[in-house]
């Protein structure tokens, strides 16, 4: 039956070698989002920390042991790897600590952070104040990046959708009831045509959905298994009701 | 890219400069602290500029400001840039100016978010009936000399297969066009975040 589908197929050697394509690099296209997964929820875990510390630093506590105390009370990735740091850290300085930390989290917030953090402690700064501003700061930024995911989510599928599997089967649908090669029509080259056209048009949607969400790179990853995938809809669509 | 950079980034620095600040290190300290790295284009420009400053071939921090000043492309960076050549040149509260800017930019972050929501609302509908509309106009006309056979030219005298297939091609390259105008919206309007 597989055999039989790329036979369907063998007019079109690009389909065949852009599917090919696309099915390794969509299995590279998981390590991001599962890394991308991994680092949002310890950026929004991120306020509740900062808050945390700011509140046990104001209680007259150095930062290290409310670090040490935040680290048994914070769950998820967050609380895992502070935990693990500062374990490892008992033959190092706090300051190397910390930097350990901000690097294996992999996050430019938490980075960010840990730099202001180890600066305010060089230059004896008030870190409470720090920490409670630097907690309503990325507090704020979470939530913008997390209102910004939720909204344009949908849409961003729904553009994928719509120009990937809809158009392609649309118009596939057309030029297959009106045009049947089993009637004697001759339109090999125009398939060809369109069927580049609709590759072209699903890249193109595919960025743009990737833009909007703020993840264009990560979207690259799946570009080729979407564009065989518009062009298979159309030239197989085209077959089954052409004939 | 380079506007887009300065304002993913600006308000970054000027929380860093804030805290820098507050804490008693000086300016061109917290410039060398931005400038090692962290704050991609605004980084790049202060250790250009440290880096000059070092090597003395700079008239001095002002100057150097300065001339930032009309290299930048966005206006929050521009400000803070005048910001740090006011404090140079006329010793004014840079901290207080600093917070205010911070206040100030973040509330223009999230009214910028919300406008980018709302802006690229109608973005699928759009894409859709532009790749719609192209596609199936496009596929009449390349099919209509075989549809209609002698009757087609009858109508409208010889038609010739090549110059419909060349238009059928560059209709299409202009849908995509079209398609790709539209969706660079997504790119120039982000808000930074």
């Amino acid at each position: 039956m597989l055999f039989g589908l790329l036979e369907t197929f063998n007019n079109s050697p690009l389909l065949l070698y852009i599917s090919v394509i696309g099915i390794a690099c969509a299995a590279g296209g998981i390590p991001p989002m599962m890394e991308r997964k991994r680092r949002r929820s310890i950026e929004n875990a991120l306020p509740g920390l900062l808050e945390s510390l700011s509140d046990t630093v104001g209680a007259g506590r150095g930062i290290q042991e409310a670090m040490m105390e935040q680290s048994r009370n914070v769950q998820g990735h967050l609380g895992t790897l502070l935990s693990e740091t500062l374990e490892e850290s008992h033959s190092s300085s706090f300051e190397a600590a910390l930097s350990a930390f901000a690097a294996k989290t992999r996050s430019s917030q938490v980075q960010r952070v840990m730099v202001l953090i180890e600066t305010a402690i060089e230059q004896d700064a008030p870190l409470q104040q720090i920490l409670a501003d630097l907690a309503m700061d990325y507090e704020r930024l979470n939530d913008l990046m997390n209102q910004r995911e939720e909204e344009l989510l949908g849409r961003g599928l729904l553009i994928v959708l719509f120009v990937s599997v809809g158009l392609p089967v649309l118009i596939a649908f057309i030029v297959g009831l009106f045009a049947p090669s089993s009637s004697g029509f001759q339109i090999d080259s125009f398939n060809q045509t369109f069927s580049l056209f609709f590759g072209a048009a699903s890249a193109i949607a595919l960025g743009v959905s990737g833009r909007m969400l703020g993840r264009f790179k990560d979207a690259l990853w799946w570009m080729p298994l979407w564009i065989a995938l518009s062009m298979g809809l159309y030239l197989g669509a085209v077959v089954m009701i052409g004939g | 890219m380079r506007k887009l950079d300065e304002q993913r980034e600006i308000l970054y620095v000027i929380r860093t400069l804030d805290v820098l600040l507050s804490s008693g290190v000086g300016l061109e300290a917290a410039i060398h602290t931005v400038g090692s790295g962290g704050y991609g284009i605004i980084s790049e420009d202060f250790s250009g500029m440290m880096k000059r400053l070092r090597k003395g071939n700079s008239r001095g921090l002002a100057p150097e400001l300065k001339a930032m000043i009309k290299k930048a492309e966005s206006e929050g960076y521009r400000r803070l840039l005048n910001t740090m050549y006011s404090n140079v040149t006329q010793n004014t509260d840079i901290v207080e100016t600093l917070r205010k800017q911070g206040v100030r930019m973040e509330n223009e972050r999230t009214e910028a978010v919300k406008k980018y929501i709302e802006e690229l609302g109608a973005v699928p509908e759009t894409l859709l009936s532009i790749g719609m509309i192209g596609p199936i106009i496009l596929a009449i006309v390349g099919l209509v000399p075989q549809i209609l056979g002698d009757g087609a030219e009858a109508i409208v005298g010889a038609i010739d297969q090549g110059m419909i297939n060349s238009v059928v091609q560059g209709g299409l390259v202009i849908t995509l066009i079209g398609m790709m105008m539209i969706g660079l919206k997504a790119h120039t309007k982000d808000p930074g975040l």
